[in-house]
């Protein structure tokens, strides 16, 4: 049975007859689900949904839209096993609460979300609306947008991000205190790493409180890679996990072992700096594959900078009672070597490996 | 046209055209077969003037175009890859040591196919429904081979060279236990950053499974080494201290010791001895000794 | 005291024999300095193996460490010798740019107490008699 069975058969499309839809739309859901009592519940679940996106429609398109909502709604029956997967990716659960306690909870996360939907701008909105709630595929929203489906699944991605920034912030109930904090949250949430280096996402939510607060369940998306590592820094016994873990990731890239305790080492230096005189931040460990297999340690703090990075990359610069070896020691160590430092603001020091063929 | 299915109508029958599909391959190879000799020295002659495999003699040159010849035209009679695999891995291992590159195969392969396809053309130029069908059946046939030439090649290639590779390490770099306590390295050749790495990575662990005490690195076949190499080999001497083993230099040339100068390293501290019998006695007397000290040996 | 498990410093005659088993943070090295010290101090000692074969990494702060533990040992008229060095350790160490100080290194314990002038089969405490 195709959409076009019923396309044009209704001539008066100016005022969205939604009553008028309901034989065709029984039909549909009854060919596919056996269960009567199921179905007039699907059939429900369709109008209602009809009836909300009625004034977007476009006039004359109600029917086939209400035949591709209703096959979603069955589909979406169909997989309600995998609702939880499918819901994944949302930062909200938009299925009805299980429990009466949990109404009241439920209408302020339905509130958040539409404030969180009202940050959006009309475009956004109507595309992951049409998407998320409606089930509208990415290659008819790319027609209807005079777009490619790519673009639009794209757009949807980052849409979905911002959605799930606005719906912490309003959750929160926090306006962001800086004009990097919207920019730094929204590259987490879309968990595109270049985007996260281009804002410095790792230094700001050492810096700043609300994003490092609100940040945990962005992350938590994309913290599943398994070719990162981020290991919070403040005391000793951290320095000592920091270049194990660096080491055992670093492993996975055929590394030879003295090349692996040449990193261990680096790590060790440039991580006792931070505990030393920073007192807090962190290390990340990544394996590259860009230009070629490696791995990259970039270790950042809060403390009070380095007043002259030259002077401390030369031999002998020392401000604690130590062989003053570190940062120059860990230089030697590896391959490519970058310190920043800002006074007041703190220190990163960006490191890296290459893993040579062998 | 019996091989057709039922539903499929019987095309219209060519009037100049008699062979059927499966004629057609055979005749195309008693052509290719009975020209052998002509076709084969047309073949070489466009090598020779696309200036490819230089590097042979006249006479391999003859006597591997006629092989490769043969085997070409077998694999289009009877289709079977394996065989051709088989006998480009056999031709790749026979032309790579002498300096034959991708290009050239894949050149000479290409150049056969066209002489073998004008050939085709000429023979069945009157019958132009019928050359349409030979070059059909031909070509694909035809570029086939020429792939997997190709891809023998370049993996056999590739694989000669990972062997040539691996075999230079390890000889490269022995570690020679010549008594207890004492390990050799003679080092022969031009030694680049991957080889010193090796060089370290046998040489620390070869002095923890010998338990050695001195170890004598014989650089007189080394030529010369650049700066990061340098760098490297002295770390490594200072590592073997570490470990508790004296590192005795031999056959230092002018050169060496210069570039050593250069990145600061103060030779008067290195223990650097002429040739490698000096060496050698040197180390028997310092392993008369007990102790690994007093010169600097062994202490962090 | 770090605890047994983290180090352990076993006295035998005029030497102690300390073992490092596992990595150690600079504060357990601080330890482990501040424990040896003391016992060599207290038990007179003459001579001090320090084995380090469990460690991973030997950077700054641990060779320093370890170099600060030979010097106190000295003022305290004891010699001390490291032990146990991993070639790849070894190799980091020199990389790092440790500038070789005058703490004697040896190959394993056996080499250590060699080094200290005495073979390992030998049990007898007493002088230490034999040529250093
Ligand atoms: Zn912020």
């Amino acid at each position: 049975m195709g959409a076009t069975d019923f396309i044009g058969a209704r001539e008066d499309p100016s005022a969205p007859d939604v009553a008028a839809l309901i034989p065709m739309v029984r039909r549909v859901i009854g060919a596919r689900v056996a269960d009567p009592t199921t179905a007039e519940d699907l059939v429900q679940e369709t109008l209602v949904r009809v009836l909300t996106a009625a004034p977007r429609v476009e006039p004359g398109m109600l029917e086939p839209y209400a035949i591709v909502t209703a096959r979603n709604v069955v589909t979406s029956l169909w997989r309600q096993q995998d609702r939880d997967r499918r819901n994944q990716h949302r930062v909200v659960d938009l299925s009805p609460p299980d429990a009466p306690d949990d109404d009241m909870l439920a209408r302020e996360e339905q509130e958040a979300v539409a404030a969180a939907l009202a940050r959006l701008t009309d475009r956004e909105r109507d595309t992951l609306v049409a998407h998320e709630v409606s089930g509208q595929d990415t290659r008819s929203l790319a027609e209807e947008l005079g777009s490619t489906a790519g673009a639009v699944a794209a757009q949807l991605n980052r849409t979905r991000a911002r959605l799930r920034v606005e719906y912490l912030l309003v959750r929160e109930n926090v306006e962001p205190p800086t004009d990097r904090c919207r920019p730094v949250l929204l590259a987490l949430s879309g968990g595109d790493r270049r985007r996260q280096r281009e804002v410095d996402a790792g230094r700001h939510l050492l810096e700043c409180e609300v994003c490092a607060r609100l940040s945990p369940p962005l992350m938590e998306r994309t913290q599943s890679r398994d070719d990162e590592l981020r290991i919070p820094i403040a005391v000793d016994a951290d320095v000592v996990a920091a270049r194990q873990a660096a080491r055992e990731l670093a492993s996975r890239l055929g590394f030879a072992r003295t090349e692996l305790t040449l990193i261990a080492t680096a790590v060790s230096e440039v991580t006792r700096n931070i505990v030393r005189f920073a007192g807090a931040g962190e290390v990340v460990v990544e394996l590259l594959d860009q230009p070629r297999a490696g791995v990259r340690i970039t270790a950042r703090d809060t403390g009070p900078g380095i007043p002259d990075v030259q002077a401390a990359l030369a031999d002998g610069y020392s401000t604690y009672n130590g062989l003053g070896l570190g940062l120059p020691g860990a230089r030697r160590l590896m391959d490519e070597f970058a310190v920043v430092s800002e006074s007041g603001r703190g220190t990163t020091v960006t490191m890296t490996k290459w893993c040579d063929a062998r | 046209m019996t091989e057709r299915p039922d539903t499929t109508p019987p095309p219209p029958p060519l009037p100049r055209s008699p062979v059927n599909e499966e004629e057609l391959l055979p005749q195309l190879v008693s052509h290719l077969r009975e020209h052998r000799t002509k076709l084969r020295q047309e073949w070489a002659a466009r090598i020779q003037g696309a200036g490819l495999l230089h590097a042979m003699t006249p006479q391999e040159m003859a006597a591997e175009t006629t092989s490769v010849y043969d085997n070409y035209v077998e694999v289009l009679e009877t289709g079977s890859v394996e065989a051709l695999q088989r006998y480009a891995r056999d031709l790749s291992e026979r032309i790579i040591p002498r300096g034959v590159e991708t290009h050239e195969v894949v050149g000479i392969v290409l150049l056969l196919r066209d002489v073998l396809a004008r050939s085709l053309f000429e023979k069945y130029q009157r019958d132009f429904a019928l050359l349409n069908r030979v070059l059909d059946a031909y070509e694909p046939a035809a570029n086939r081979i020429a792939n997997t030439v190709a891809v023998s090649f370049v993996d056999e290639r590739e694989r000669v060279i990972r062997q040539q590779q691996d075999s230079i390490r390890e000889l490269s770099t022995p570690v020679l236990p010549v008594r207890e306590r004492l390990l050799i390295l003679p080092m022969i050749g031009v030694l680049d950053s991957e080889r010193a790495r090796q060089l370290t990575e046998q040489l620390l662990t070869g002095i923890r499974t010998h338990r050695a005490k001195v170890v004598v690195i014989d650089i007189t076949g080394v030529p010369a080494v650049d700066e990061t190499v340098a760098n490297h080999l002295v770390r490594t001497v200072d590592a073997s201290r570490l470990m508790g083993a004296s590192v005795i230099i031999t056959g230092l040339s002018p050169d060496i010791a210069q570039t050593l100068v250069t990145i600061g390293v103060d030779l008067s501290k290195m223990d650097t001895i002429g040739d490698l019998q000096g060496g050698l006695e040197e180390a028997e007397r310092l392993l008369g000794f007990s102790v690994t000290r007093g010169d600097g040996t062994g202490t962090m | 005291m770090t605890g047994p498990k983290l180090v352990s410093i076993l006295r035998q005659g005029d030497w102690l024999i300390a073992s490092i088993h596992t990595a150690l943070d600079d504060s357990q090295m601080l330890l482990f300095r501040n424990d040896l010290v003391e016992q060599i101090g207290r038990h007179r000692s003459r001579g001090v193996v320090i084995d380090v074969a469990a460690l991973d990494v030997l950077d700054s702060f641990g060779a320093n460490t370890l170099r600060t533990i030979a010097e106190m040992a000295r003022l305290r008229g004891a010699e001390t010798v490291i032990v146990g060095i991993q070639p790849d350790v070894a190799f980091a160490m020199v990389s790092l740019g440790m500038d070789t100080g005058d703490v004697p290194t040896a190959l394993d314990l056996e080499e250590g107490l060699a080094y200290l002038g005495r073979p390992t089969g030998a049990r007898s405490r007493g002088r230490r008699d034999a040529a250093g």
